[in-house]
Order: C-alpha cells, then sequence, then structure tokens
C-alpha cells in the first residue's frame, strides 16, 4: 500500500502542558496538496502546525512524513532535522539581519540542493517585496514582514510548508492578488502546504481540502465545497455563519414544512425518517426572490455586497432568514418592506439536524 | 525537574545556590551561640540600631522623593533653559557614592573646612566657625544618602512620565483641573507604581549603606554586623543583626516587586498613546526649573566632585603618594574577572530558561537575583561564616587541607560574592535584550536547519551585543563604587579607589581621601555618560 504524504494519527495536540485539540486524524494523500484548518482564534489551530513543525512535542498518536515517523510519544525528531518550514503569523525575521540577508538565509539552507525550483528573484517579484530588500525588520510594516516570513519559507523548499494567518496582516485591497499568486506558485512547484486561518473565504479558495477545529475536536475535514453546503454538524454551520436553522418536520422521502415557509423540496444529504422533527440549514443562496410571490416577508435589514445584496428577513415566528439577490435585481427593497419568496421552495440540497 | 535535567538547569542551580548560601547561613547562625556583647548589645544600642536604621530610612525615603519626582516632572513636562541636558544630567549623581558626598559635605563644613577658606577669601579673617552649619551625624547621613541615590526615583519616575499620554494632561484640562491639581490628582497616581519601584531600590540601599554611616558613627544594624564582626570578632552575632536585617530588606523587596507588575499594568498601549508636547516655560517660572534642577546638579555631582578635585590640587602630595596605576590595575583587575563571570553565567542562564521553558528553573532564576537586595557586609560575612563551617565540617574531617585561605582574602573569595551581588543586573540586563527577541525568531532559526549552539551564537550573540555592553559596564560602575565586600574580603595590601579612600578618611585624612575620590567619580563618570542613553532607553522600556 502506497504511503501518505503525511499521515496524522489519533493525536493530542498540546501547549504548556494543555491539550489543544484532543485526537485529531486527518493525512495529506499526495505531495503538492494545499490543507486549510479553520477554526476560532485561540483553539489550537497554531499548535496544530508548531506540531507538526517538531517545535511541539506529542504524548499520544503519530506524525509521519513521507512514511518516516516524526513525531510519537517514544520519538521526536527534532525541527532542525526535519525539511518542514513554518511561517509565523508575528514578525519571525532575525532583526539584526535585512531582509535581504533574511530571505536569503531560506536558500542558504538548499544551498547543495541540485533541484532548484524556486529563486530569490522569482519570489520577490511575486510577492512584491523588491522595495524592502536593503531595510531591517524594524522599518517595514506587519503585512511586509509577513509576506518578507513567506518568502524566506518559500525558498527553503520544504517537503512541507506550514503557514499560520499569513496573509492576515495584508491590506484587503492586496490579498485577493497574493493569495492567487500564491497558489499559483505553490500548485506550480507542488509544494504541499497547511495553512491555517480565520478567513473561510481564504481557506475554501486555497485548500483543496479543509478542517474545521472546534470545541478542542477537528470536527470536519473535507472538500471545501462540502464543508460550507454541508457541514456535518450545528457546531460547524454556527461557526461558519452562513445561515440559519429554521425548525421544520420531515413530510416525505424529498420534502419537508415550515410553519412560516410551507413546503419545501429537495433531496436529503442524511436520511430522516418522515414525521421526525428537524433543524433545517438555509443559506443566504437557498431561497429565491420573487416580486410576484404570495409569500410575503418583512425586510429587517440589507447588506450591500458588490455583486450582491443580502436582505434579512423576518418570519411570523420572528426567524431571521437571509436570503442573496443579484445588485442588479430592478427593484431595491427598503427596511419594512414586504419581500416576495419564490414558490414552491426548492432546495439543491437539504441539510438537517 | 529531573526530566528537563540538563546544561542550562544545572547552571542555574549552581548560581540559585550560591545565592541561597548566605541567606540560609544567616538563617542558621540565628540559632548559635554568641558572645557577652550580644547581651550587652542587646541590653544598650541594639534598640538605637533598630531605630536609627528606621529613621534614616524614612527621611532618605521623603528627600528622594521630593527631589526626584520633582526634577523629573519639571524635566519631562516642561521646555526651559538646558531642560534636555539636566535630562541626563541629573543621573551623574550616581557616580558619587553616600561615602564620598560624605567626605565632601564634611570637608565643606567643618571647622577652617572649604567653606570657611571662601569665607576668608571673600571677607577676610573671622570668627565664621560658629555661624556655619555642621552637616555630621544623622543629618549627615540623611543628606549623603538622599543626593547619591535620588536618581533612582528620578530615572523611573521620569520614564513613567513620558509614558503618560498627552491624554491625561488633556483629560485634566477638560475637567478644569490647574497644573498642580492634575500633578496630584492624575500624573503622581498614574506614576505612583514607578515611584514606589525608585523608593524600594532607594530603600534597600539605604539599609544596605555601610561606608556614610560609619563615617558619620550612625549606628544602624549595617556598622552594627560590621563592628560585632571586626571588633568583637563575633561572626555568630553579625549573622543574628543580618537576620533582622534581611526582614526589612525582604518586606521592602516584596513591595517593590508588587509595585513592579503594577507597572506594568499602567502602561499605555501604542494604539491610545498621544505623544506629550512639552509646555514652554518663560520669565520667572523658567529661571525657576532651571534654577531647581540645577541646584539638585550641582549639589549631587558638581558639589563632591569640586571639593574632591580642590583638594587634590591643594594637598598634590596625596596625589604623588598615592599608586594611581596599581589602583587602575586592582580595579580593572577585578571588573574584568568579575564582569566575565557574570556575563558568562548569565548568558547561559538566560539562553537556558528560553529554550528549556522549565518552570522550576524559571523559579530558581528569580530567586537567584534576590541577591542584590541583599547588603554587601551580610553576603561578605555570610560568605566568611559559610566557608568557615564548610572547611571545619567537611574538609578538616578528612584531613584534606584548608580552603579557608583559597576564599577568605583572596580574589577568588571577591569574585564570588560580587557575582552574587551583582548577578540581578548581569541577568536582568541580558533578559531585557532577550525579550526583544521575539521567541520565533529563534523557532525560524531551528525551521532553517540551525541548532541550539548556532542560534546562540550567530543570532543571540550578535544581537544582544549592545545589552552585553551596557550589562559590562552597569556591573564595572558598581564594582568600581563597592566598598563593604571589599574592604572584608579584599587581599592582604590589595586596594581599590573605594578601599583606599574609606581607609584615609577613617584615619581622618580626609584630605588623603580626596585623591582616590576623584578617581572613582571620574571613572564612574565616564562610564555613566557612555551608558546614560541606555538607561534612559531602558527604563523607558520598562
Amino acid at each position: 500500500m502506497k504511503n501518505k504524504f503525511l499521515e496524522i494519527k489519533n493525536v493530542d495536540f498540546s501547549i504548556g502542558g494543555k491539550v489543544k485539540v484532543k485526537n485529531v486524524s486527518f493525512s495529506i494523500e499526495k505531495e503538492g496538496d494545499i490543507i486549510c484548518l479553520l477554526g476560532p482564534s485561540g483553539i489550537g489551530k497554531t499548535t496544530i502546525l508548531r506540531t507538526i513543525a517538531g517545535l511541539e512535542k506529542i504524548d499520544k498518536g503519530s506524525i509521519e512524513l513521507n512514511g518516516k515517523l516524526m513525531s510519537s510519544n517514544k520519538k521526536h525528531v527534532e525541527p532542525e532535522h526535519r525539511n518542514i518550514s513554518l511561517a509565523f503569523q508575528e514578525n519571525s525575521l532575525f532583526p539584526h539581519y535585512s531582509v535581504k540577508k533574511n530571505i536569503l538565509l531560506g536558500e542558504e539552507k538548499n544551498k547543495n540542493r541540485v533541484n532548484k525550483k524556486l529563486h530569490f528573484k522569482d519570489i520577490i517579484k511575486l510577492l512584491d517585496i523588491s522595495k524592502i530588500l536593503e531595510k531591517y525588520p524594524h522599518e517595514i510594516s506587519a503585512g511586509e514582514a509577513q509576506r518578507a516570513s513567506l518568502a524566506r519559507s518559500l525558498l527553503t523548499q520544504p517537503d512541507l510548508l506550514l503557514l499560520d494567518e499569513p496573509l492576515s496582516n495584508v491590506d484587503q485591497s492586496f490579498k485577493e492578488e497574493i493569495q492567487v499568486r500564491l497558489k499559483k506558485i505553490l500548485s506550480k512547484l507542488k509544494i504541499t502546504t497547511i495553512i491555517v486561518t480565520h478567513d473561510s473565504y481564504e481557506a475554501f479558495y486555497l485548500g483543496s481540502k479543509c478542517g474545521i477545529i472546534l470545541k478542542q475536536k477537528l470536527k470536519q475535514f473535507d472538500d471545501p465545497y462540502k464543508v460550507y453546503h454541508f457541514p456535518n454538524s450545528i457546531e460547524v454551520v454556527n461557526f461558519l455563519n452562513r445561515g440559519i436553522l429554521i425548525p421544520a418536520k420531515v413530510t416525505g422521502e424529498n420534502s419537508l414544512e415550515n410553519d412560516d415557509l410551507g413546503l419545501i423540496e429537495g433531496k436529503f444529504i442524511k436520511y430522516h425518517p418522515k414525521g421526525s422533527n428537524v433543524q433545517l440549514l438555509l443559506q443566504p443562496e437557498d431561497l429565491e426572490h420573487d416580486d410576484n410571490s404570495n409569500l410575503k416577508l418583512e425586510v429587517v435589514d440589507r447588506k450591500f455586497r458588490g455583486t450582491n445584496f443580502i436582505y434579512t428577513l423576518k418570519t411570523l415566528s420572528e426567524k431571521l432568514i437571509p436570503v442573496l439577490v443579484n445588485t442588479h435585481h430592478h427593484e431595491i427593497h427598503e427596511i419594512k418592506d414586504k419581500f416576495g419568496i419564490k414558490r414552491p421552495i426548492r432546495l439543491e440540497h437539504i441539510v438537517c439536524f | 525537574m529531573f526530566k528537563n535535567l540538563n546544561l542550562w538547569f544545572l547552571m542555574s542551580l549552581f548560581v540559585s545556590i550560591s545565592v541561597l548560601i548566605p541567606i540560609l547561613t544567616v538563617s542558621f547562625s540565628f540559632f548559635e551561640d554568641t558572645s557577652n556583647y550580644y547581651q550587652v548589645l542587646k541590653d544598650t544600642f541594639l534598640l538605637e540600631y533598630i531605630f536609627n536604621s528606621a529613621i534614616l530610612l524614612i527621611y532618605v525615603l521623603i528627600l528622594t522623593f521630593l527631589i526626584g519626582t520633582t526634577s523629573a516632572y519639571l524635566v519631562s513636562f516642561y521646555e526651559f533653559p538646558l531642560s534636555n541636558f539636566f535630562k541626563w544630567a541629573l543621573i551623574l549623581s550616581f557616580a558619587v557614592p553616600p561615602y564620598i558626598y560624605a567626605y565632601s559635605l564634611v570637608a565643606f563644613f567643618e571647622n577652617y573646612g572649604t567653606l570657611f577658606t571662601i569665607l576668608k577669601n571673600l571677607f577676610g579673617d573671622g570668627n565664621y566657625n560658629k555661624h556655619i552649619p555642621k552637616f555630621d551625624g544623622m543629618i549627615g547621613a540623611i543628606l549623603s544618602l538622599s543626593f547619591s541615590l535620588f536618581a533612582y526615583v528620578y530615572i523611573l519616575s521620569r520614564a513613567s512620565f513620558l509614558y503618560q499620554s498627552q491624554n491625561l494632561i488633556d483629560l485634566g484640562k477638560s475637567l478644569g483641573f490647574s497644573k498642580f491639581k492634575s500633578l496630584y490628582k492624575l500624573i503622581l497616581p498614574a506614576a505612583r507604581p514607578a515611584i514606589v519601584a525608585g523608593l524600594s531600590l532607594v530603600a534597600m540601599e539605604t539599609l544596605a549603606e555601610f561606608g556614610a554611616v560609619d563615617f558619620f558613627s550612625v549606628n544602624t544594624l549595617t556598622t552594627g554586623i560590621y563592628n560585632s564582626w571586626i571588633a568583637f570578632d563575633d561572626l555568630a552575632f553579625a549573622n543574628r543583626l543580618s537576620f533582622f536585617l534581611l526582614l526589612f530588606i525582604f518586606a521592602v523587596f516584596i513591595l517593590e516587586n508588587l509595585s513592579r507588575k503594577k507597572a506594568k499594568y499602567h502602561l499605555n498601549t501604542k494604539g491610545g498613546f498621544k505623544q506629550k508636547e512639552k509646555i514652554k516655560l518663560n520669565g520667572k517660572k523658567a529661571f525657576g526649573a532651571f534654577a531647581f534642577c540645577f541646584l539638585i546638579l550641582f549639589f549631587s555631582f558638581l558639589f563632591p566632585l569640586s571639593q574632591m578635585l580642590y583638594w587634590t590640587l591643594k594637598f598634590p602630595e596625596n596625589f604623588y603618594d598615592l599608586s594611581i596605576i596599581t589602583l587602575t590595575l586592582n580595579t580593572l583587575y577585578l571588573v574584568i574577572l568579575s564582569s566575565s563571570f557574570l556575563i558568562l553565567f548569565s548568558l547561559i542562564s538566560n539562553y537556558g530558561n528560553r529554550v528549556s521553558k522549565n518552570k522550576t528553573l524559571n523559579f530558581l532564576s528569580t530567586l537567584s537575583i534576590s541577591g542584590y537586595a541583599i547588603p554587601g557586609v551580610i553576603l561578605a560575612i555570610a560568605f566568611i561564616t559559610f566557608v568557615a563551617w564548610f572547611d571545619n565540617t567537611f574538609v578538616k574531617a578528612y584531613g584534606l587541607f584548608s580552603i579557608k585561605k583559597i576564599f577568605i582574602g583572596s580574589v577568588l573569595g571577591l569574585v564570588l560574592v560580587y557575582f552574587v551581588r551583582f548577578y540581578s543586573l548581569a541577568f536582568n540586563g541580558i533578559k531585557s535584550g532577550y525579550e526583544k527577541i521575539n521567541i520565533s525568531v529563534d523557532e525560524s532559526a531551528y525551521l532553517l536547519g540551525y541548532s541550539k549552539r548556532k542560534t546562540f551564537l550567530n543570532i543571540h550573540v550578535p544581537f544582544l551585543r549592545n545589552s552585553l555592553l551596557f550589562v559590562i559596564i552597569l556591573i564595572s560602575l558598581e564594582i568600581i563604587r563597592e566598598l563593604p565586600i571589599t574592604l572584608i574580603l579584599r587581599p592582604f595590601n590589595f586596594e581599590t579607589f573605594a578601599t583606599t579612600a574609606y581607609i584615609s578618611a577613617s584615619e581622618d585624612l580626609l584630605e588623603a581621601a580626596a585623591v582616590p575620590s576623584l578617581f572613582l567619580i571620574l571613572i564612574a563618570t565616564v562610564f555613566i555618560m557612555l551608558t546614560s542613553k541606555y538607561i534612559l532607553r531602558m527604563s523607558n522600556e520598562e
């Protein structure tokens, strides 16, 4: 059987003697995959990266890289002997070296490597840091330090690259561009990467798989599409905060009914027996707007998101439902207006708990 | 604890035990038999010792508070002629140890002293002696200590004032407060932890002071300890007195630690900080502020310096009698040896703490820096007691050569006790440098393939270069001024500027004490000028 590139089995991740995430198992099947770990602040995402890098030890489970055991309760390969690079969230540049010297230290680590895939000049261009090369770490902004640190990590051409909130300090306007460039270079060079972030959009864009860490557990580890559309628990729904749960009763194999919205049809992701009471997940894109519909709800809020509006509607039973509408829709509804919902309601997939 | 047994752990353990030895020795000796001197003293002078120590402490605290906070307030909030010069010049008082200040005070005001000569030259012969005030005894000791030590309060309260945001001042204005009301309602309470920390340092130094109080014949616990050892050869009683003094010191030490924790709490975050605009003073107010700072600089530094310089010039024969080169070499010898030891162990200990993240080690390091709080007299006597006990109990019992000569009255013994006394200076100095290196810097180095040794040598040491230089100069400054340890433990015929000045003064040859005192002040001044930028900057960062 072929080895997985990275395999984490039943590991308790802890820091300072305190267990942060329990009994975690996941794997990266092949070289070049990008994994994103999502979770609220302080949940232990960074601890996971630190442990994989070898900066923290484990008492339970095992971590294998390329078939070699890196960490277990009996063995611990020191960080300097793993070819793993970690770009920290905070400024970790050597304070007494210029940015250029700092970045070149990454290249120095691989000076004997024959097959060099990435060069100093390429990386400088990629991350747009040519103007700060002669400066010292205290003379640059947090975003620039983060990019310099990322450049150093990339230049080491590690077997596994770990990025801790790599773009958290980068300006929003520049962030998306860097995300595109980063994904391109990681894919081109086939650098296997684990990215920790609290930005779900960043995770969904960059990762081929996403892990959601909540309440000391890896709650879900799946494709971004599935994580978003088929969350496997109420905790994940609440964390992603992209929909609401409303009470409903299963009326058939492909239908259920809600007191305010009436009949709802679609394909159940998971079997629920007829007659059972469930919590239905409604995401903004699930319901369609129809000015001519006889199902009208009151608008209580409207968020402008550039390409679309998200209306928040109040049902008779005081539930607040989000509905997404294209900005170019001919009529803009004001607060307290009546807002029509297209009937019959058909959902692409029905997610219930 | 033993899971993390490594070189770093053992080094820190060694340092901590070295510091604990004097404390334990003093505590155990408390129960030993003493000579009759104890009974005599208990019935007569013991209360006087405690009373005098308390009086000295209270008055010195009041004076240093007034001088330190007022001067710090003026240079931090106002712009007046030479205000930028006074900002650093006021710390020059550190160059004058209290005992040299005491010599200057007596020399200036004594019968037929310098003031008498000035008056005689100005107004001709006259019976000036009966009109010239005499600053000796307790008053002399209070003044000497206050003018030598106020800089602790000055530096820490200035740092705190600098951190106070313009918002605080604006808040006072919006509440309709006058400048004075703003000072006592807002500025001083906000700086309280820093002021308390400064006063605690003053208190520790005052209780530990030996030279000045001995010169003025003020019987305090410190002189009592020294006399019971030197005059009555009663080590057990010296240790018993030390125990009382240590209780005093530890109370102050705890207070200081508590206030420091609060000081951190009081610092403003960068986000909410608004740089203060200094208020420009004109006319009488500008002159008043200038005059106050100038008088403080004059009394604390220029006055003792001029007095010593005057006597050196007036009695040049003392200069020729003294072997300046030998004294300089002796002082340098001690400075180089002690700083090398201190720097080496402090670096190892700091690095050990950083890489091992061991709570026991951390606790031991905290314990080991308490050496600075223990008066030099106690350290020296406890060291002798311990060596004598160890020699009698272990070495002689096995018929080995006595180790007393190796440690007592030798440079090795002297350096070891200096080590305990000044370890906290070195440790904290390097620690504050280390605090500026984020731990992720080390981890990045490991991930780049650096070993711990390579990280230490290639990343830490180059970055800590300035901190190390600062620490070396600070230790040198302390060793040059140090008196009781050197006096008690120095080898026969081995003198430094401090001991030479003390011996001449104790033989009533004040004019002969002037030359070594002058050299001491000048060398210390150079060191302070070299480090003033760091002292002011570091206190800002604390």
